[in-house]
């Protein structure tokens, strides 16, 4: 893969806490890659699975979904419902030839920006080798 | 919607915050070519009078009906485009912000050409989604003019109290067999002739007898169910064993078998297992401490008033309330064993011991003695449990500790003046007002201060104790022996915390304590509404800043409590009747009961109950049918975000 390809990776970041963190990580004038595109959503529980399959299908190289840590959920236990459906999706990924690092499921708290920032780096250094995505579905389609 | 989309996009430079970094003429001459934008604009800054004007004559001049401002975080200015879109005459939920700042701007400043493209990437699926976005109404609620408040130390007593004043129904619970929490433990207060028992006891005299509280002592929240304007509680009790016919004669102190250090005391002294935590408590009962106690019955033979009912079983009560204020205080740095000596030598004490053995009305009587006579020479070390000082110790700086480690020491210097003192510091910081007069004081009463580095060590000998410090201004090791050790210890977030987040959702900040909705703008509200946060939950704080946070937080709740009705954003989950099979999926995914089936024609359909909905939208992504969806955040707005991820040229 050339040295030149950035992936684009779509995060999902609940309202409460992650998407809090991203404030964070700005307020502190962090630096992270510039490789993640948000959909904030209030609760990781809302993360239906065809999100992150439609992410992949139309251009997304990998899909960061982040909510509160388990047992901080804002709605209690939203976070475990998302819990469940990654690793029910994982395997459907398996099935389709997406690698697993492309899928990323996070609990990212208010306070830790950076530890977003940490993950944001892993997670971009963990795509790059396997390059982009879209233009594999294109052909299976 | 049968209209056709026009959108707007509004991108706001924030001075040079986000203009700085992100070329922003680009981004709109690019938002200009994307699906249904009619008008793209750029301004200095948008939250501005002249840049909401702008939005505004954009709707009337262009005919906008979907707003897209692309600025800072939604948390700090939704509600200001929300209300600039609504007086330009569009409903106020046909508005989707894009965050450039926060995740763009100023994350990406290094990068300024992959910052504008990911800026051209986010307004283009905020567009995508704005689109499809439709009027909402804001659901509207009645609230309960009364309050909760968790927490019967200094900040909610003055909380309860201001809001029973202002007319306002107050439920007070304390999770102690007292009220008076931390502060009515200090002996003499700084800068005012007072105790902290008599401080506190005037509040509590105060609040208790105003015929608007319920003080529910010896208690606890267990469950709390509802939201903004109408919150629900289980308050629990405790069994007391002793109830009100107790007339504290004492005799069943005397009799009482069981003896146990005494917390009210910091353990200095022991208590019965029947005790009065002190003399000020209220009530002015007696308490039997369950776990200790062994049911031998010598109290009950000796209770005059039969008073003592070792059987009780504590019971539980319901609470309405409109709003809620956490003020459950903090917990005192407690170091681990052998730091400093501490837990080695009884001549080695914290503060809050210190504090105990200056009061009158403490164990000694006020005199400083230990072990039996009194110390000649005597070593305060500051920032025990603060400025990362120890493996231990928390990184921030605790605020109160110099000041009320100095108003000791004038203290002993007062009544002991031969006493020695040393007072050994990392950073010696009297920022309240006075507190610096205490420092000058202390100076000219000859207290040495001794800055330093590396933190110092305390050797326990069998005589004494010896302190060895590097003075940082003198680049000297001193060796100091001294007869007693003083930890001027931090505060921690309380221990109590757990118990109370496993009941009100509230996040913490990296250090532990609670997290407010904006640390400078909103400090007394947590980010959930109708909860308020008031004194040492939120940050270290000295008496005079919790009592303002009360008051701050008490203020805040009687705004809410003087709605006739507040309005709540409608992102709640609304069902497709037509669609709906009637699975019953959904109803499982609730965490909060808010959804049931009822009867539509020849079929069962679910039904969103919209007081009890609090729009996470977990139901919606179990939803097989999608029948069921979520306001603002509907399937086809998020896959149409989601499609925009790249540009798709002729799509």
């Amino acid at each position: 893969m050339s040295d030149q390809f950035e992936p684009k990776i779509a995060l999902f970041a609940c309202n409460w806490c992650t998407y809090a963190a991203l404030d964070l990580a700005g307020t502190s004038r962090m630096k992270y890659p510039p490789n993640f595109r948000v959909i904030k959503v209030m609760c990781s529980g809302r993360i239906d699975p065809q999100f992150v399959v439609e992410a992949f299908r139309d251009g997304a190289d990998g899909v960061l979904v982040a909510g509160c840590h388990l047992g901080d959920c804002h709605y209690i236990e939203g976070n475990y419902k998302a819990l469940r459906r990654m690793t029910l999706l994982r395997k459907m990924l398996d099935t389709m030839g997406i690698e697993r690092e492309r899928l990323r499921l996070e609990w990212i708290s208010a306070s830790e920006a950076a530890r977003f920032v940490q993950i944001a780096r892993e997670m971009v250094e963990q795509i790059k080798p396997l390059g982009p995505l879209a233009p594999r579905l294109q052909v299976n389609q | 919607m049968s209209e056709e989309p026009k959108v707007g996009v509004f991108v706001c430079h924030c001075g040079m915050n986000i203009a700085g970094t992100i070329n922003v003429k680009e981004v709109i001459e690019y938002s200009m070519t994307l699906p249904h934008v009619v008008d793209a604009k750029e301004y200095i800054f948008m939250c501005s009078a002249p840049g909401q004007d702008l939005i505004k004559d954009s709707v009337k001049k262009s005919g906008l009906n979907r707003v897209v401002v692309a600025a800072c975080s939604p948390s700090m200015h939704e509600p200001t485009f929300r209300r600039a879109v609504e007086e330009a005459g569009l409903n106020r939920y046909l508005l989707e912000m894009v965050n450039i700042r926060e995740q763009s701007s100023w994350v990406h400043s290094d990068e300024k050409q992959k910052a504008t493209e990911k800026t051209k990437d986010l307004i283009r699926m905020a567009v995508a989604k704005a689109s499809l976005l439709e009027p909402l109404e804001d659901l509207r609620f009645g609230v309960q003019p009364a309050s909760l408040i968790l927490g019967g130390g200094v900040a909610g007593l003055r909380a309860s109290l201001d809001l029973a004043e202002r007319g306002y129904k107050v439920h007070l619970v304390e999770e102690l067999p007292t009220l008076g929490g931390r502060a009515a433990r200090l002996g003499k207060l700084a800068h005012v002739d007072m105790k902290g028992a008599e401080m506190v006891g005037s509040l509590i005299k105060a609040v208790v007898s105003n015929p608007n509280v319920t003080a529910h002592v010896n208690s606890e929240v267990t469950e709390l169910d509802g939201s903004v304007g109408y919150f629900k509680a289980n308050i629990k009790y405790k069994p007391r064993f002793v109830d009100a016919k107790c007339t504290l004669c004492g005799e069943c102190f005397r009799v009482c078998p069981v003896e146990v250090p005494n917390e009210y005391e910091f353990g200095i002294s022991k208590r019965r297992a029947i005790y009065l935590p002190f003399k000020e408590a209220y009530p002015p009962v007696a308490v039997i401490d369950s776990e200790t106690c062994t049911r031998c019955g010598e109290c009950v033979k000796v209770c005059e008033p039969h008073a003592i009912d070792l059987d009780e079983k504590g019971h539980d009560l319901e609470a309405i309330a409109g709003g809620v204020v956490l003020a459950t205080g903090f917990s005192p740095y407690e170091p681990p064993e052998g730091e400093y000596g501490y837990g080695h030598s009884k001549k080695v004490l914290t503060l809050f011991q210190l504090e105990r053995l200056l009061d009158e009305d403490g164990p000694t009587g006020g005199e400083l003695k230990l072990e039996g006579s009194t110390p000649r020479t005597l070593a305060f070390i500051m920032c025990v449990g603060s400025l990362g000082t120890t493996k231990n110790a928390h990184q921030y700086c605790s605020r109160m500790c110099c000041a009320s480690a100095l108003k000791n020491i004038l203290t002993i210097k007062d009544r002991y003046p031969e006493v020695e003192i040393y007072t050994i510091y990392k950073d010696m910081r009297t920022y309240g007002r006075g507190d610096e007069r205490l420092y000058e004081r202390a100076a000219e009463r000859l207290v040495k201060f001794i800055m330093f580095e590396a933190p110092p060590t305390v050797n326990v000998k069998s005589d004494n104790l010896e302190v060895r410090v590097h003075d940082a201004t003198l680049q000297e090791d001193l060796l100091i022996p001294a007869d007693a050790v003083v930890l001027a210890v931090g505060m921690s977030p309380s221990q109590s915390l757990p118990k109370v987040r496993s009941v009100v959702k509230v996040g913490c900040s990296a250090e532990g304590f609670l997290r407010e909705a904006h640390l400078k703008l909103r400090p007394v509200e947590a980010p959930a509404d109708g909860i308020y946060l008031a004194g040492s939950v939120t940050s270290p704080k000295n008496i005079v800043e919790s009592v303002m946070a009360g008051s701050a937080s008490a203020a805040k709740a009687a705004a809410l409590f003087g709605k006739e009705e507040i309005r709540i954003e409608p992102m709640i989950a609304q069902v497709t009747e037509e669609i709906c099979s009637g699975c019953a999926i959904c109803i499982a995914m609730c965490p909060y009961g808010a959804i049931s089936r009822k009867q539509k024609d020849e079929k069962r359909v679910a039904e969103v109950d919209k007081a009890l909905c609090k729009a996470c939208g977990a139901c919606v992504a179990a939803c097989p049918s999608g029948a069921m969806q979520q306001a603002g955040f509907k399937d086809i707005q998020m896959m149409a975000q989601i499609a925009a991820l790249t540009e798709k040229r002729g799509a």
